[in-house]
């Protein structure tokens, strides 16, 4: 009871009934009472007290709730005032403000409690998910309201029971497309927390075409300009994509990488930066983010990349990154972002490279951001972004890189010195006083020799001009200089971290460049300072720099060519194991990776340090020191013996290796020849078989020439007994004398057509001479008639040219045909002697004779076929001058016509005239009666008006 | 890239039998000898060409683990078109086929184009289910069947291609409802324009229908 207490507060006094009585009562009316009214009632009353005796109604009313909602499903009320007792005593968020601290854990714990009573039994949540589906606004609502706070208690356990419901998931998803608001925004909170932490439940949203839904609400709602309903929605993605290869690559199929573009058209206007936009802004930047991480797949993230280049997202990024007014946070973030999209993916990094300040005269945008980067009054955050974003434009980008050291070089650099270059903003950093800029700087230049030898030789030639009148000064010497002098110069922050970033530059500088060992070496103050530096016993925050000494001259062991007699290798170890002692030589060494900083940066490729003291290593050499720690502790301890039998044995490895190549050499060119042999054996195989099958071919000729002659002869033979020579062609070539009969039939048949032909064309030609009479005679009797039979004629003539015309192209093809067939035979004629010709001698004379008739005689069929086409030709012109004299009838028709309209139309004026004379007369005829005049010889002056008429038509017609 | 329409298809069939493999192969033509188990579903996708037009497919490949399946399930009714694959060298997969059946048939939408496939026909020598048999189930129960052999490449496009095909005809007879992306069917960019009035003629035809 005492428990009971701390949660209800004090106990309420006076005579009326406890709060747990009344409950007790109220439940039993539930639970017993048989009208629905009484049972909504009592429920209303207890969803009033669960929120003031929320352990009471807890304890006491669950059974009976959940039995409501089992039962009474069909009124809406009641299943709604049993949904929201049931959320407020689940709920931990209404009275949380009242609370104190101490009872606050009370309070989780009972609502943790609760959740678990009710989804002991399964069938209460799926029971739940039935009423979300239920449309009415009163149980809906509390409905999602209840299943999110179940979501929050318990999780797992809710998202396991909801995931193994029948479609539980897709069903969740139709609260985003419900019409009311409220509804909607409480769906995507109810999403967010199903969705978290379930990868198998993320996807299944996703397929329900969540991206969708969720990306129109944002653009509905403003984008960014939205309120916290946009915010909501952002954070859904999030947790649908994070980690979540498959939706990540779902949603760069789906092409919604595109429509994250419109998110960052945010206006140059100082205006609208409220804090709602700023949040919104942020996580839109954060969700490009996830997409590109560094920690995904690297083809994912290299193809969304593209995808964001492709679609002008990153173009976007860098118009919000060089704009002004942007609140500081969100330009860092902004930086971020572009950093890990252009991170490793070349297009982007040379679009990057490309983008330019709008400043005057405009300045690369790289420039600007490192000027940002070495200002020690710029925000540390922002600083860092930069660097990062540096890092990022540099990774495996051999061209960047180049471009960058290039602007240090002699040769390239600007004399007039009106610009700025990235190069001497990052020497300016390494020298400043501000030692977080020398780190930065330091760093931001490793990451220009990363990977890449060449650039560390060109490196060595960069030459500084210190002070007037002294000589100028290799940036190699310059910075050793610093780092030994360096507790000299007066800086602010940390020392260390200037030599740490300076030691980191130089370490990954030498590693893997022999010349830059020696050129180290090659300063006699250089291994005396690091053999100083391990060796002292100094205090706890010099541990790290004690630690890259170690480092640095481990590099310098191995890595050494032994160019420089001093520092050969074997001097080296000496020196170490007089100086240090190979024992605390690797404990110095492993200072590095044991520091805790250390093991942060390793994690991830951007620098997260909470404050500017805690700067100290980089991701990327974190992964060189990983590398290099193994082989540097066995290269020192490693004897001058087995240093030399190791190079012996490299020796004898690599002699190994030259027999072996030169073998494989001799193996290569061999092969090679084999591969050749084979080639021409196969050649020559084919060319075998060809001659094979041409020899073949040719017996069979032969075969066949010798049957033929075999056969001539007899033939030949009997010939000379009874046949004529014209007999003798008709069996020598059997096709050829039917040929000639049907090409003779045809031209007889040819010959009849034509005649066919013309009669049709002298009929049609006397047709035409009819017609030409016709229109004089008819012209007087019926005119329109006339015209009309003329068209019938037209129309008829038309048709039987068609018809000729037609026939006269059959011929023409027939005829074709005919040269065609005429022009085989003459072939066949001409081919069929020869082989022939060679043998029998003494019957060519009569074959040839034979063929010499036959070829008359298709000379003849030709001379009739030309003079057949010349007649069809001459028919064709016929016709064509038929053709234009029924052209130039037609005209004259029309003409014809048009006068007759005309005659009729002055014909119809004349009427109208005759019509109102008439009148007229009449007229004059009533006053002349009225005078007293006679009226005798009006009619004949109307006969006479008429006989006029009649001449007036008589000319006409006779013009006509 | 544009497309005039997106298909959704999921991969169903025992584990083992080759559904990875399948999506694999189609989408970036290469062969994964190692069986590497999938966890729950797993997306793929693919642009296809089919009658001059532009199609995405954008396909789930689902656990055939049997603890996966009510994972699985959720994954039907919003599927437009569905691979039921079975292992020709293990009868058991053949025999369960009827399961996955109902299963789909219970949780999908009608409409749903189910293309039955044995695949691992490069593995002739331990075939232990005959092509007839596949093509008498397939007719049984109204399905596209095909061999393929996600190994080989043999007829894995094909598998792909004619289920899309299938969908694409029942769209021209105006059998899905287009409007509905929840029948895994979404109309592109590319063909927005024209969906209007194709739309239109869909409301006519069926008004003209409930008149008869």
């Amino acid at each position: 009871m005492n428990f009971l207490r701390g949660v209800m507060g004090a106990p309420s006094a006076g005579p009326q009934p406890s709060g747990a009585e009344t409950i007790q009562k109220l439940c039993d009316r539930v639970a017993s009472s048989t009208l629905l009214e009484d049972r909504r009632d009592a429920v209303r009353a207890l969803k009033s007290l669960s929120k003031k005796y929320r352990l009471e109604v807890g304890i006491q009313a669950m059974d009976h709730l959940l039995r409501v909602l089992q039962t009474d499903r069909s009124d809406s009320e009641i299943i709604g005032y049993a949904l929201d007792t049931l959320y407020n005593i689940i709920s931990n968020d209404l009275e949380e403000e009242e609370q104190d601290e101490n009872s606050q854990k009370q309070t989780e714990d009972l609502g943790s409690q609760f959740t678990e009573i009710f989804i002991k039994q399964q069938e209460n949540v799926t029971l739940l998910l039935t009423y979300l589906e239920e449309f009415d606004f009163h149980v809906r609502w509390p409905g999602v309201k209840l299943l999110t706070v179940l979501l929050k208690q318990q999780g797992p356990q809710v998202q396991q029971i909801i995931l193994v419901s029948p479609m539980g998931v897709s069903r969740l998803m139709d609260l985003l497309a419900d019409s009311r608001e409220v509804i909607r925004n409480d769906g995507v909170l109810l999403l967010q927390q199903l969705t978290k932490s379930n990868a198998a439940i993320q996807k299944i949203v996703a397929f329900e075409n969540a991206f969708e839904r969720l990306l129109d609400i944002i653009t509905d709602e403003g984008n960014s300009d939205g309120g916290i309903v946009v915010e909501d929605c952002l954070l859904l993605l999030q947790n649908l994509l994070k980690n979540n290869n498959s939706n990540q690559n779902f949603f760069k199929e789906g092409s919604y990488i595109q429509r994250m573009k419109p998110w960052f058209e945010v206006g140059d206007d100082n205006a609208g930066w409220s804090a709602q936009k700023v949040t919104n802004l942020h996580l839109m930047l954060q969700l490009v983010r996830v997409l590109v991480s560094p920690t995904n797949p690297p083809g994912a993230t290299s193809s969304c990349q593209k995808a964001m280049f492709l679609c002008g997202l990153l173009q976007q990024l860098c118009t919000i990154l060089m704009a002004t007014g942007v609140p500081a946070d969100i330009l860092t973030e902004t930086i971020n972002t572009v950093s890990e999209v252009i991170r490793g993916c070349q297009m982007n990094q040379d679009y990057f490279a490309s983008v330019n300040a709008p400043s005057n005269p405009p300045r690369p945008a790289i420039v600007v951001l490192l000027m940002s980067m070495v200002n020690e009054r710029q925000p540390f955050v922002l600083r860092c972004a930069v660097l990062y974003c540096f890092q990022c434009f540099l990774y495996k980008n051999q061209k960047g890189q180049g471009e960058i050291v290039s602007t240090l070089l002699p040769s390239t650099i600007d004399a007039t010195g009106n610009s700025v270059s990235a190069g001497q903003l990052l020497c300016g950093g390494l020298f400043s006083t501000d030692s977080l800029s020398n780190w930065c700087a330091a760093v931001a230049l490793a990451h220009a020799l990363q990977e890449n030898a060449p650039l560390k030789e060109q490196l060595l030639r960069v030459q500084l001009a210190t002070s007037l009148g002294n000589p100028p000064v290799s940036l190699l010497q310059q910075c050793t200089n610093i780092l030994s002098q360096g507790d000299k110069i007066d800086r602010r922050g940390s020392k260390v971290q200037t030599r740490v970033g300076l030691l980191i530059l130089l370490c990954t500088w030498l590693s893997n460049c022999p010349i830059a060992v020696t050129h180290f070496l090659h300063n006699s103050a250089n291994v005396p300072f690091l053999t100083g530096q391990i060796a002292e016993n100094l205090g706890v925050e010099e541990h790290v720099v004690q630690g890259l000494c170690a480092l640095l001259l481990g590099i310098s062991i191995y890595y050494n060519d032994n160019s420089l007699e001093d520092y050969r290798k074997e001097k080296l170890k000496q020196l170490i194991e007089k100086r240090i002692g190979k024992e605390n030589f690797t404990e110095k060494l492993g200072f590095i990776s044991k520091h805790e900083l250390y093991s942060r940066a390793a994690q991830k490729p951007q620098p997260s340090f909470s404050n500017p003291d805690y700067v100290m290593f980089d991701h990327e050499f974190t992964k060189l020191v990983k590398e290099l720690e193994g082989i540097i502790t066995k290269a020192i301890y490693k004897t001058t013996e087995e240093d030399k039998k190791e190079e012996e044995v490299k020796k004898t490895l690599e002699q190994h290796d030259n027999i072996v190549t030169h073998y494989k050499s001799v193996i290569r060119v061999q092969d090679q020849e084999l591969e050749e042999l084979k080639k021409q054996v196969e050649s020559l195989k084919v060319q075998n078989e060809q001659l094979q099958t041409t020899t073949t071919q040719q017996v069979s000729q032969i075969q066949q020439h010798k049957d033929q002659y075999n056969l001539l002869k007899v033939q030949l033979g009997k010939d000379n007994h009874h046949h004529s020579s014209c007999n003798d062609v008709v069996q020598m070539n059997g096709v050829q004398p039917e040929e000639v009969s049907r090409l003779r039939e045809e031209a007889e048949e040819l010959k009849h057509r034509l005649e066919l032909l013309e009669e049709q064309l002298r009929e049609k030609d006397s047709l035409i001479e009819t017609l030409k009479c016709s229109p004089l005679a008819m012209e007087t009797a019926d005119r329109s008639s006339q015209t009309h039979r003329g068209l019938e004629v037209d129309s008829e003539l038309h048709r039987e040219v068609e018809t000729l015309r037609t026939q006269i192209q059959l011929q023409t093809t027939d005829i074709a045909r005919l040269q065609m067939e005429k022009q085989d035979l003459l072939q066949q004629m001409s081919a069929a002697p020869v082989p022939v010709s060679g043998d029998g001698g003494t019957m060519t004379a009569g074959l040839e004779g034979r063929l010499s008739a036959l070829l008359q005689e298709t000379k003849e069929l030709k001379n009739e076929i030309a003079s057949l086409t010349e007649e069809r030709t001459s028919l064709k012109q016929q016709l064509d001058s038929s053709n234009s004299t029924v052209a130039i009838l037609r005209t004259d028709k029309s003409t014809l016509q048009q006068e007759v309209a005309e005659s009729k139309k002055e014909q119809d004026d004349l009427l109208v005239l005759l019509a109102d004379q008439d009148q007229k007369i009449v007229a004059l005829k009533n006053k002349l009666k009225e005078l007293g005049e006679p009226v005798e010889d009006e009619d004949d002056i109307e006969s006479g008006d008429q006989g006029e008429e009649d001449e007036e038509d008589g000319k006409e017609e006779a013009e006509d | 890239m544009a497309y005039a329409y997106l298909f959704k298809y999921i991969i169903i069939g025992d584990t083992g039998v080759g559904k990875s493999c399948l999506l694999l192969q189609f989408t970036d033509k290469r062969f994964q000898p190692v069986h590497d188990l999938t966890i729950g579903v797993e997306f793929g996708a693919r642009m296809i060409t089919i009658e001059g037009k532009q199609i995405k497919l954008q396909i789930w490949d689902t656990a055939g683990q049997e603890s996966f399946r009510s994972i699985t399930r959720s994954y039907y009714r919003g599927a437009a078109g569905a691979l039921l694959v079975y292992d020709i060298t293990r009868r058991d997969t053949f025999n369960h086929l009827t399961t996955w059946l109902e299963d789909a048939r219970q949780h999908s939408n009608s409409n749903m184009v189910i293309m039955l496939i044995g695949n691992k026909s490069d593995l002739e020598s331990r075939r232990e289910v005959k092509k007839e048999e596949g093509e008498a189930f397939a007719q049984e129960h109204g399905l596209i069947f095909m061999e393929t052999s996600a190994k080989t490449a043999s007829n894995v496009e094909e598998a792909f291609i004619n289920t899309a095909k299938e969908i694409y005809q029942k769209i021209q007879e105006g059998v899905f409802d287009i409007n509905n992306e929840a029948n895994g069917i979404k109309i592109g960019p590319q063909h927005a324009a024209t969906n209007a009035t194709l739309a239109g003629n869909q409301g006519g035809q069926q008004a003209g229908g409930g008149c008869c």
